[in-house]
């Protein structure tokens, strides 16, 4: 589709006899926040999995900015600009906030791997890097060990970004944090969002949180889509009705009561 | 509802209190073996006196210090990046029998007699296999390396004797190579002296004087300078350079360090051949200043660098630790073994309870130190 950063069509993945994903279609544009909703099992890990390289699709097509892409591991996906944030965000919690953010992709002077590492300017970049997101640190010679929640977050979308990722996939960024760091790391992604160049996937449990700041959105339930469109399409449908898979409520309250 | 406006204009950044210049240094992983070394300096200064601190006591501290320090930076390292090398002990071994028995009797296969650096290439050349071998089986398998290194340091150590026994008819040792190091230079620069110029020049100064007015001591064993270039290289490449970066992240979760590219496995196969290096110059040194060999050599050394390395301030689960605190934990532990020379009256075995209570304590202050880092205290 136009304008599209990453087209998605009638995307397959089987394991086995078991189908993660049944023809999955979706599309990303730059400067949105495309939610990307789902009860457990519904296919979420799956989809961005297959997105970021970890799994090949067992048919159906990824486009990135309208070329078809074959990704057979994640180095080349990120080369191709996509950057996966997971939930683990990658981080090494005894070491620097600047050993963090240039972990594998240090700058040096002098032959690999015994260049000696540019630490002024290292430090100097991920701290303006992390400013431009929306914090401050005021050290990043401390560990990460010592942040939040949400700096760490920060860190890790600000590093995506950094090494060229043109999609950010976020996999369920708030689901650990306390009330106020999930509200500073949906903060962080309008940040991301405002922009323009770069398209970002949402994925979440919290229907409330998607609501904040996506843009778009799409269901997902048992591999399939049950919904999708962008904010003014969807209102006054159920959200909570498609989250829950498509299950009506009342009969879950009727069950419930039963009980 | 009250305002709670005190915590206005406060940022997540404000949590993380900016400690003082002195707090800063008490954050440092060495500073527990610091204070440990300079304690146990100003204790052997009161009981024994000048005996340790003059050129003697000098050469003689700094020669079995040297020899811990050389494998304690390559434990010291590879635990850094999340791994053990119980093997060091029986490398030690293997690659001294290596050596004297090329020396004695010449290279394998008939090929003629060795020279010293012949002896010493094809050894280095062999630890350094072993070495790549262990890396490969702990990083393919994935099994502990605890357990296969364990595996080599029986294994090694069996074959280091079974082949002393076939070669040497029966015995386990030999001695009576020629001094090498008079005629050879590689010989020379793992057993012959170093620092010579300091020690004439502290003769000069008139402090190297021994009772009949003569030099006192030459000059340090060469395994000294082999030390101070191991650690000085070490230092750099740990704290400054890309492949130190891969280390520490390699240990501290190698999943992430995986995940943003770090070549895991490379670098845990090049620290086990870093550990297998250490332990062969460990024996270089060993040959060609003694002209023996043992297959006994280097018993219980993989334990001791370990030690030395987690008093120094290693961390035993990885990502956490420093040359520079290895570097005291191995004054430590050297001066202490050589406490009993300087007391008389004490028994030596009482170096190994020292060792073992200071490991404890050690141990303690490590996770104390992780634990405030990543913000668990």
């Amino acid at each position: 589709m136009a304008g599209a950063l990453i087209h998605i069509e009638n995307l397959v993945k089987k394991f086995g006899p078991f189908t993660a994903l049944n023809g999955v279609s979706l599309d990303v544009y730059p400067g949105e926040v495309h939610a990307l909703l789902g009860d457990n099992g519904a296919g979420k890990s799956t989809l961005i999995k297959t997105l970021s390289g970890v799994h090949q699709p067992t048919s159906g097509q990824i486009y990135v900015e309208g070329k078809p892409v074959h990704f057979r591991s994640p180095r080349d996906a990120s080369a191709a600009g996509i950057g996966t944030v997971y939930q683990d965000l990658a981080l090494n919690q005894l070491m620097s906030v600047t050993r963090n953010f240039f972990m594998g992709r240090e700058m040096t002077t002098g032959p690999r791997p015994f260049g000696v590492m540019q630490m002024r300017e290292m430090d100097r970049i991920a701290h303006d890097e992390m400013v431009k997101i929306g914090i401050d640190i005021s050290d990043v010679s401390q560990a990460v060990g010592t942040m939040s929640g949400g700096q760490r977050q920060t860190l890790a979308i600000a590093r995506a970004i950094y090494f060229g990722a043109k999609v950010l996939i976020l996999d369920e960024p708030t689901s650990a944090l306390g009330q106020k760091q999930q509200m500073e790391v949906l903060k962080t992604i309008k940040r991301v969002r405002a922009r323009g160049d770069i398209a970002i996937i949402f994925i979440t449990h919290n229907e409330i949180h998607s609501k904040l700041v996506a843009d778009r959105f799409t269901f997902l339930s048992l591999g399939e889509v049950i919904g999708s469109g962008t904010k003014a399409d969807l209102e006054g449908e159920d959200i909570r009705r498609l989250m829950a898979g498509g299950a009506e409520m009342a009969d879950l309250e009727q069950e419930l009561a039963t009980i | 509802m009250a305002d709670q406006s005190a915590s206005a204009g406060r940022t997540e950044a404000d949590r993380l209190r900016q400690g003082s210049a002195f707090m800063e240094i008490l954050k440092r992983p060495e500073i527990g073996a610091f204070s440990g070394m300079l304690a146990i300096m100003i204790f052997l200064w009161f009981i024994a006196g000048d005996v340790v601190y003059n050129p003697l006591g000098i050469k003689n501290n700094l020669a079995i210090i040297s020899q811990l320090g050389i494998i304690a930076i390559g434990a010291c390292l590879l635990m850094i990046a999340g791994e053990f090398d119980l093997s060091i002990g029986s490398m030690i071994g293997f690659a001294g029998m290596s050596m004297a028995m090329m020396l004695k009797w010449g290279l394998p296969f008939g090929l003629g007699p060795a020279t010293p650096f012949l002896a010493f290439s094809l050894t280095l050349a062999m630890t350094l296999g072993i070495g790549f071998l262990i890396g490969q089986i702990v990083v393919r398998s994935g099994l502990s390396s605890f357990i296969v290194t364990l595996a080599f340091l029986f294994a090694l150590r069996g074959l280091t004797e079974v082949s002393f026994r076939l070669l040497n008819e029966g015995s386990t040792q030999i001695s009576g190579l020629p001094d090498f190091k008079e005629t050879s230079t590689v010989a020379y620069i793992f057993g012959g002296e170093t620092f010579k110029w300091l020690f004439s020049l502290l003769y000069e100064i008139g402090w190297n004087v021994n009772r009949r007015g003569n030099q006192w001591v030459t000059g340090l064993d060469a395994r000294v300078a082999w030390w101070m270039v191991i650690a000085l290289l070490a230092y750099i490449a740990l704290a400054k350079t890309q492949i130190g970066n891969w280390i520490y992240a390699t240990g501290d979760n190698k999943e992430a360090a995986r995940a943003n590219g770090v070549p895991v496995r490379k670098v845990k196969i090049s620290l086990f051949m870093f550990t297998a290096f250490t332990a062969t110059i460990f024996a270089a040194a060993q040959v060609f200043d003694t002209n023996t060999a043992d297959a006994a050599k280097g018993n219980l050394k993989e334990l001791e660098a370990i030690a030395a390395a987690v008093v120094g301030g290693t961390v035993m689960t990885g990502g956490f630790g420093s040359i520079v605190g290895v570097i005291f934990g191995a004054v430590i532990f050297g001066l202490v073994q050589n406490s009993v020379f300087y007391i008389p009256w004490i028994d030596g075995s009482f170096y190994r309870v020292f060792v073992g209570t200071v490991l404890l304590i050690a141990a303690f202050a490590n996770e104390n130190i992780r634990k405030r880092i990543t913000g668990g205290i």
